[in-house]
């Protein structure tokens, strides 16, 4: 296969959010201001015949004002008729004064409304769209949309076929960038299409009865190596996000092409598949210009965008597809549980740091290979947590699906004090010596065996004072199982028969956000190969224990229904458990053994989801 | 003094940027300053561009196009 799809959304918001916000702080006197109207259809006009000069059919995706426009609507059905477009739906753009009338809130975010005023909106819009256009939307979409509203929207619209279900890893970072005021916490969902699970949006579905009978698309594509440590909303397949982030300089922004190229370069890593999402309302487009940028460079910035997206229609580079003729496609010709992956280098930076990521039906890994390879988050999908979200639910706004393992979140290599953060790596001990992994700056290669996709990590050099060796890091994701075979090999040795100890260990905790959780009642067990088993129940008390010749390590997060364990492939492997502390909030479980020139210990990471 | 208000362009505070706070400067007219209601800073416009583009430093790479090509061939 060799396939890049595009699908470019156009959204014909009447009354852009940032007007919005003007006018609830008293700054604008009349939201339905025929000016601001008309500026809005105008931006988005522009943005359609942009479009179309560039060869590039669109999803208009017409939101509850929209869909109260005549004029709008007429457009819709026009661009239809002539360029193919299709017509969707939106559950972002409500507010407007027929929505305030009939809904009695200025809630704008669908996915935090209460469960009984979502039932009512959803009735309500879709039976406004068929009265204004004669047909229900087959794709819909807001920034976030939880397992209950998808299913609750295919029980009753069974026509839906797509939505854009999440803003790829907008979570704490985001709302912090918008000044702790943009509640789009929802970090943890896939980065391209996913089938999503019938339990929890975020997480691919695992089986037919798992299946929410939609294909859902992430909100931009974005820079899947940028955003492990900065706000996403810089750096996305949307002009506005690199201007935003003063990614450009002058009417010149070649990283808006460079991520577009480094979205070709994903097909490499998922069988000659890899996908764009473009999707822009008429917010940023204005003649007043937004954020320090003039309407002149926006409106170039936008013309240049689609202009390369055209470009490389005509040299066969990439196919538009309205959204539900791409879930059409999408359920036709990708598995449903994935995997997908993503090796991604970095392109602004200027370093040669590079991430890796992988998700499918068990769980999504971003290993940072400037760390050594280390799994720097891990979000669980094994436990298909229901976990829905909005007014009256335990998570409200917090949609994010938690992690047990964020190293960013939660300090990973580097503490300040004490105790150690949440992180999958290893160390080498030799003659009091000890080094971690996580040190070693490396870069990794990607291939595929037989049901299978392998990071390589590139041989670090290791120097102890009076020995030097470089070690090899393997992982083999075995596809949706939940296994994660991690192979530590001695390549190279100053002393081939000396043996340095490697200890394999996972520090986790869970989480969604920076501050940490209860942990009490985690449980660490440390199980013999006789099937003795050492176990504790987390309480905050600093209790180790540890033993040899053991089968494996695990840990129960019953927070989130997670199990993980470390089970060592070789014999005669020694295994502990650490409990941590209030100021030190993780758990621990390693595996050690004492290896070689040309040995290598094996160790299976398995997450699975805690009965 | 009367009220701060958005000036011709509206510039973020360049100190909040600094730690991904995205924040609004008001402008007073009188001293022709731009201020940060949120943290400490003040200046003119001048500063605030000699600032941004200190920002930008980050961006090593910023100018330059990595092609698909040149994606490929970066170490692997």
């Amino acid at each position: 296969m060799d396939k890049f799809i595009l699908n470019l959304i156009h959204r014909p918001e009447l009354i852009p959010e940032y007007i919005d916000t003007d006018a609830q702080s008293g700054k604008s006197e009349e939201l339905s201001k025929k000016e601001v109207v008309t500026e809005s259809l105008d931006i988005f006009r522009l943005q359609q015949q942009i479009a179309h000069d560039n060869g590039l059919k669109t999803t208009i995706q017409m939101t509850y004002a929209s869909l109260f426009n005549e004029e709008c609507c007429e457009l819709a059905r026009q661009y239809n008729k002539e360029y193919g477009d299709e017509i969707g739906h939106t559950f972002l753009g409500v507010n407007c004064k027929e929505f305030r009338e009939k809904h009695k809130s200025k809630e704008l975010a669908m996915w935090l409304f209460p469960m009984d005023m979502k039932i009512k909106i959803v009735e309500d819009s879709f039976e406004r769209f068929k009265d204004v256009f004669g047909f229900y939307p087959t794709s819909t979409g807001s920034y976030f949309m939880d397992a209950e509203l998808i299913n609750h929207i295919k029980e009753k619209y069974p026509m839906v076929e797509i939505a854009v279900a999440t803003c790829f890893e907008e979570g704490p970072k985001v709302f912090r960038h918008a000044n702790y005021s943009w509640y789009t916490l929802m970090d943890g969902s896939p980065w391209t299409a996913w089938v999503p699970s019938k339990k929890n949006s975020h997480a691919i579905a695992e089986n037919d009865e798992d299946d929410s009978g939609i294909v859902a698309v992430p909100h931009l594509s974005r820079d899947l190596l940028a955003l492990m440590d900065n706000s996403g909303d810089m750096f996305g397949t949307h002009p506005q996000n690199i201007i935003r982030g003063l990614i450009y300089e002058g009417d010149r922004l070649p990283y808006m092409y460079n991520l577009v190229d480094q979205y070709q370069v994903m097909k490499k890593f998922n069988k000659g598949f890899s996908y764009n999402l473009v999707y822009v309302g008429p917010g940023w487009m204005g003649k007043a210009g937004r954020w320090e940028c003039e309407y002149r460079v926006l409106k170039k910035s936008y013309e240049d965008f689609l202009a390369y997206y055209g470009l490389l229609k005509q040299e066969g580079k990439i196919e538009d597809m309205g959204m539900t003729e791409f879930a059409k496609w999408f359920r036709k010709n990708q598995p449903r549980s994935g995997p997908i992956c993503g090796l991604w280098k970095d392109i602004v930076f200027g370093t040669k740091n590079q991430a890796f990521w992988y998700a499918d039906s068990q769980f999504r890994v971003q290993i940072d290979l400037k760390q050594g390879g280390a799994i720097t988050d891990l979000r669980p999908y094994a436990s298909k947590l229901t976990r829905p979200c909005g007014a009256g639910t335990a998570a409200n706004q917090d949609a994010s699906y938690p992690f047990i393992v964020q190293s960013r979140y939660r300090a990973g290599a580097f503490t300040h004090y004490a105790g150690e953060g949440a992180i999958k790596s290893c160390k080498v001990r030799y003659k009091g010596e000890e080094i971690d992994l996580s040190s070693c700056r490396s870069t990794g290669q990607y291939s595929e065996a037989q049901g299978c996709r392998i990071l390589t990590v590139k041989p670090v050099e290791i120097e102890f004072n009076d020995l030097s060796i470089k070690l090899q890091t393997t992982y083999t994701f075995k596809e949706n199982t939940g296994e994660i075979i991690i192979s530590r090999k001695i390549v190279d040795s100053t002393s081939p028969q000396t043996k340095i100890e490697v200890d394999e260990f996972l520090t986790s905790c869970w989480g969604t956000t920076e501050y940490p959780e209860d942990m009490t009642g985690c449980l660490l067990a440390v199980v013999g190969k006789d099937g003795s088993r050492n176990e504790l129940s987390y309480d905050y008390r600093c209790r180790e224990f540890g033993a040899e010749n053991i089968n494996h390590v695990e840990a129960i997060i019953p927070q989130v229904q997670t199990k993980v364990s470390l089970t060592p492939e070789n014999d005669n492997c020694g295994g502990y458990y650490e409990e941590g502390y209030s100021f030190a909030p993780n758990l621990k479980i390693g595996i050690t053994k004492s290896i070689e020139l040309n040995q290598e210990l094996i160790t299976c990471l398995k997450v699975e989801q805690a009965k | 003094m009367s009220q701060g208000r958005t000036g011709k362009i509206n510039y973020r505070c360049p100190e909040c940027l600094f730690r991904e706070v995205d924040y609004d400067l008001l402008y007073e007219k009188e001293l022709d300053q731009y201020y940060c209601r949120r943290c400490n800073w003040e200046g003119n416009e001048f500063e605030i561009l000699r600032l941004y583009s200190v920002y930008k430093r980050k961006y090593k790479d910023m100018l330059k196009r990595y092609t698909v090509e040149d994606i490929m061939a970066k170490d692997e």
